[in-house]
C-alpha cells in the first residue's frame, strides 16, 4: 500500500498544481491508526497526509455535494468502488455533473469496521496497523495483535461485488479483481430461512438499540435530501421518541427511499455508534429492484435510475 | 473519609443484593455487544468486568425520551415515579462527574427540574475505578482522573479476587452500614494504588486547557470553524453519547395505540438541522458551522461562564463514536494553539 499511497499524493499534487482540480477529497490518518478521516487537499502541501489503506471507511462522495468550489472548478475524489458508484449514481440522479468531477480511482480490498478492531485490541490505542496477506496486525504500546482480515473487514466489503469505481479519470496502480467467492448474500439467505416472527423479532432487538442520532443517514452518500422526512415540522410526519415504533419506521422508510439507488458501500453501519445491523434492509431491498427491474445503482452515470424509469413490462403482478 | 473496606467478590452478589433490596438498580449490561446502562434485578445480568460502556450513564436520570404526562379528554395525568430510590453501580468516574454537571444545570442551579430531582437526589452512585481507561479517553485533561471520586457515595476499586469499598459520603457510609465487611489491608491497598497508577499512566499525554476559554472567548469568527466542519456529518452521535449534553425538546403527540395524547421531553442535539429553527422557517444556525460552534462553545466557553467548570468530562465517547473521526482533542488543541 506504501506504494499507493506515494502514488496517490504524486498525482494528486500533479492534478493541483496542473490546477486540473481546485479541491482533493480524500483520507488522512485519524487520531488511532485503525480510523482515518476524511480531508481535503487544496494545495499541494495538502498532499503529504494523503493515505489510502484499509482504514478508509468513510464514503467521501458526500462531500461533492458540499466542497466549496467556484463555477467551472472541478473536484478531484479519492474513490473506491463504492464512492466510485455514488459519483455516478449523483450523475444519474442530476446531482452531480461528470464533468464536475475527476474520479480518482483506487485499488480497495475492503475496509475495516473499526468497531470490530476496537473489540479485538480490547479497546487499546493503535498506532501502528498494517496489511500483511491475509492477516492484519495492530501495533500499541506494549501490545501486537494479528487478525484474519475477514474478522475485521465491514460486512459490506465481504459482499463487495464492485471494488473498483465503475468510471474514473485515473487509477492508481490497478484496478483489483472481485473476487466471486465474497459475493455471495448468505447473510440474507440465512435471514430469509427465518420465520416471520423470528425476523420480525431480529429488527425489533436491533432498532431498539436506536437512539437516533442519524449518523447512518448523514453518512450515506444517498440521503441527500434537503430536508429530511423525520426533519420535516409543518406538519411533523413523524414521532421523534425511541420508542421501537417510531425508530423502526425511520429505518424502514429510510431504506424505501433508498431503494434502487442504495449503492451497499456499508458506510451506515460503520457510521453506527451502537453497531446496528442496518444493510439487511437494503440487500434485501436491492435484490427486489435488480431482479424487477435489471437495474443495479451507480454503474452508468446516463442509464435512468430505477425509480424515474417507467417501462411497459415492469412486472406489475402485484398490482393486478 | 472513611476507613476502605473489602468485599470478596465470591460475596459480590450479596452486595448487589442488598443494593436491590432498597434501590432501583442500574448497571452496566452486554446487550447484543453493545455494553449499555439497564435496570438489573442481580448480579447475574451485571458486567462489572468491562471498560466504560458505550452509553452514558446519563439516561437512567435524564432518559432520551420520557413520559411527562398523558391527557384524556381534557384530564391531565403526571407521570408517577416509581418511589423506590435509584443506585447505580459500575459507573466510572468520569459518567459520576457528568451526573454532577447536570445537576447543576436541572437540580441546584437557578432551574429546579422536578423530573431529574426526584431521580438524582435521593439516588446511590456506586462508582468503580477504571483500571482500563480506553482509547480515546483523556478525564485526565479535565482535572480528573480514572479514579477520582467527585459525584461518587461509594468508589470501588476492582483487585482481582476482591473489591475494595469506600464510601465517599453520609449516604454511602450508611449503605455500607449494612454490610458486614472486614477492613482492607495495608496489602490490598497498596494493590489498589497499583492498580491506579497503571491506569493513570496507560492514559495518552495531558494537554492543558487552562487557556482554552479565553482562547475560544476570541474564536466566534475563527477560520477555524470553516475548516473542522469540512468533514463534520452534522449527526448526533457525539451529543448523545455524551454524558454532559444536556438540551431536549418537548412534543405532544398521540399516545400510540390509545386514544390520549401524551407530553414527552426527548433529547435535541444542537447538530440538527431543527434545533434552532424558528416558527418563521428561519434558522439562526444554518450550517453545520454554526452548529458545531455551538457544540464546542456551549461546553467550553458558556459553560464555564454559568457553571464555572466546562461541560466535558473526557469520556471520549464523542471520539471513539465519530463516523468520521473528528476528534474533539484535536478541536481543543487546534483552538488552544490558534490561542
Amino acid at each position: 500500500m506504501a506504494n499507493v499511497e506515494q502514488l496517490l499524493r504524486d498525482k494528486v499534487e500533479e492534478l493541483l498544481k496542473e490546477k486540473k482540480v481546485s479541491c482533493v477529497i480524500g483520507h488522512a490518518r485519524g487520531s488511532t491508526a485503525f480510523r482515518s478521516t476524511p480531508v481535503f487537499a487544496r494545495s499541494e502541501a495538502d498532499t503529504d497526509g494523503l493515505i489510502f489503506d484499509i482504514t478508509c471507511g468513510n464514503n467521501l462522495a458526500q462531500y461533492l455535494r458540499r466542497c466549496d468550489r467556484a463555477q467551472g472548478d472541478r473536484v478531484g475524489i479519492v474513490a473506491k468502488g463504492c464512492d466510485g458508484r455514488a459519483v455516478v449514481q449523483y450523475v444519474a440522479e442530476g446531482q452531480v455533473k461528470r464533468e464536475d468531477v475527476l474520479i480518482i480511482g483506487v485499488p480497495c480490498e475492503g475496509v475495516l469496521d473499526h468497531r470490530k478492531v476496537r473489540d479485538r485490541v480490547q479497546d487499546r490505542d493503535v498506532s501502528r496497523c498494517r496489511v500483511d496477506g491475509e492477516t492484519v496486525v495492530f501495533e500499541g504500546k506494549d501490545f501486537e495483535v494479528s487478525m484474519d482480515r475477514s474478522d475485521v473487514l465491514s460486512d459490506s466489503c465481504k459482499r463487495c461485488r464492485y471494488p473498483n469505481p465503475p468510471v474514473y479519470d485515473v487509477f492508481i496502480t490497478e484496478p483489483v479483481e472481485a473476487a466471486p467467492e465474497k459475493c455471495g448474500r448468505q447473510e440474507l439467505e440465512k435471514f430469509e430461512e427465518l420465520g416471520a416472527s423470528e425476523r420480525w423479532a431480529f429488527f425489533e432487538k436491533e432498532f431498539a438499540k436506536c437512539i437516533r442520532c442519524y449518523a447512518c443517514r448523514n453518512a450515506c452518500p444517498m440521503c441527500y435530501c434537503e430536508e429530511c422526512f423525520v426533519d420535516q415540522s409543518d406538519p411533523q410526519w413523524f414521532g421523534k421518541s425511541t420508542d421501537l415504533s417510531d425508530t423502526m419506521l425511520f429505518h424502514i422508510v429510510r431504506a424505501l427511499h433508498t431503494a434502487g439507488r442504495c449503492v451497499e458501500c456499508g458506510a451506515c453501519e460503520r457510521a453506527c455508534p451502537l453497531g446496528i445491523n442496518l444493510s439487511l434492509l437494503n440487500q434485501r431491498v436491492e435484490r427486489e429492484v435488480r431482479e424487477r427491474f435489471g437495474y443495479t445503482p451507480g454503474l452508468v452515470p446516463d442509464q435512468i435510475p430505477a425509480m424515474a424509469a417507467y417501462n411497459e413490462e415492469d412486472k406489475q403482478e402485484f398490482i393486478l | 473519609m472513611s476507613k476502605v473496606l473489602r468485599l470478596d467478590k465470591k460475596r459480590l452478589d450479596e452486595f448487589v443484593a442488598a443494593l436491590f433490596s432498597r434501590y432501583r438498580l442500574f448497571g452496566p449490561v452486554d446487550s447484543g455487544g453493545l455494553m449499555r446502562f439497564a435496570e438489573v434485578e442481580s448480579a447475574g445480568a451485571l458486567r462489572l468486568d468491562i471498560a466504560n460502556p458505550d452509553e452514558s450513564a446519563k439516561g437512567i436520570f435524564f432518559p432520551q425520551t420520557e413520559t411527562l404526562l398523558t391527557g384524556n379528554q381534557g384530564e391531565v395525568v403526571p407521570t408517577q415515579e416509581p418511589d423506590r430510590p435509584i443506585a447505580v453501580i459500575g459507573i466510572r468516574p468520569c459518567d459520576a462527574r457528568g451526573l454532577l454537571m447536570l445537576d447543576k444545570v436541572f437540580g441546584t442551579g437557578e432551574h429546579n427540574d422536578p423530573y431529574w430531582t426526584r431521580r438524582y437526589r435521593n439516588a446511590l452512585i456506586v462508582t468503580m475505578g477504571c483500571s482500563t481507561p480506553r482509547a480515546g479517553c483523556f478525564c485526565n485533561w479535565l482535572g480528573s482522573g480514572p479514579f477520582s471520586t467527585e459525584g461518587s457515595d461509594i468508589a470501588l476499586t476492582d483487585i482481582g479476587d476482591a473489591i475494595l469499598l469506600e464510601p465517599r459520603s453520609e449516604k454511602g457510609m450508611d449503605f455500607l452500614k449494612g454490610i458486614p465487611c472486614e477492613e482492607a489491608s495495608a496489602a490490598d491497598l497498596r494493590k489498589a494504588a497499583d492498580i491506579k497508577e497503571r491506569a493513570e499512566s496507560s492514559m495518552a499525554g495531558k494537554v492543558d486547557v487552562s487557556s482554552l476559554k479565553s482562547a475560544l472567548d476570541r474564536a466566534w469568527d475563527s477560520p477555524l470553524w470553516d475548516e473542522l466542519t469540512g468533514k463534520c456529518l452534522s449527526c448526533a452521535a457525539c451529543a448523545y453519547l455524551c454524558p454532559t449534553c444536556h438540551c431536549f425538546d418537548i412534543q405532544d403527540e398521540k399516545a400510540s395505540g390509545t386514544n390520549q395524547c401524551r407530553r414527552i421531553r426527548i433529547w435535541d442535539s444542537c447538530m440538527a438541522p431543527l434545533f434552532t429553527k424558528e416558527a418563521s422557517g428561519h434558522n439562526p444556525r444554518p450550517t453545520g458551522k454554526e452548529r458545531l460552534r455551538q457544540r464546542v462553545m456551549h461546553k467550553f466557553n458558556y459553560f464555564v461562564d454559568v457553571y464555572g467548570e466546562m461541560a466535558c468530562v473526557g469520556c471520549g465517547r464523542c471520539i471513539r463514536s465519530c463516523p468520521v473521526n473528528l476528534d474533539i482533542r484535536e478541536v481543543l488543541v487546534r483552538f488552544i494553539n490558534a490561542g
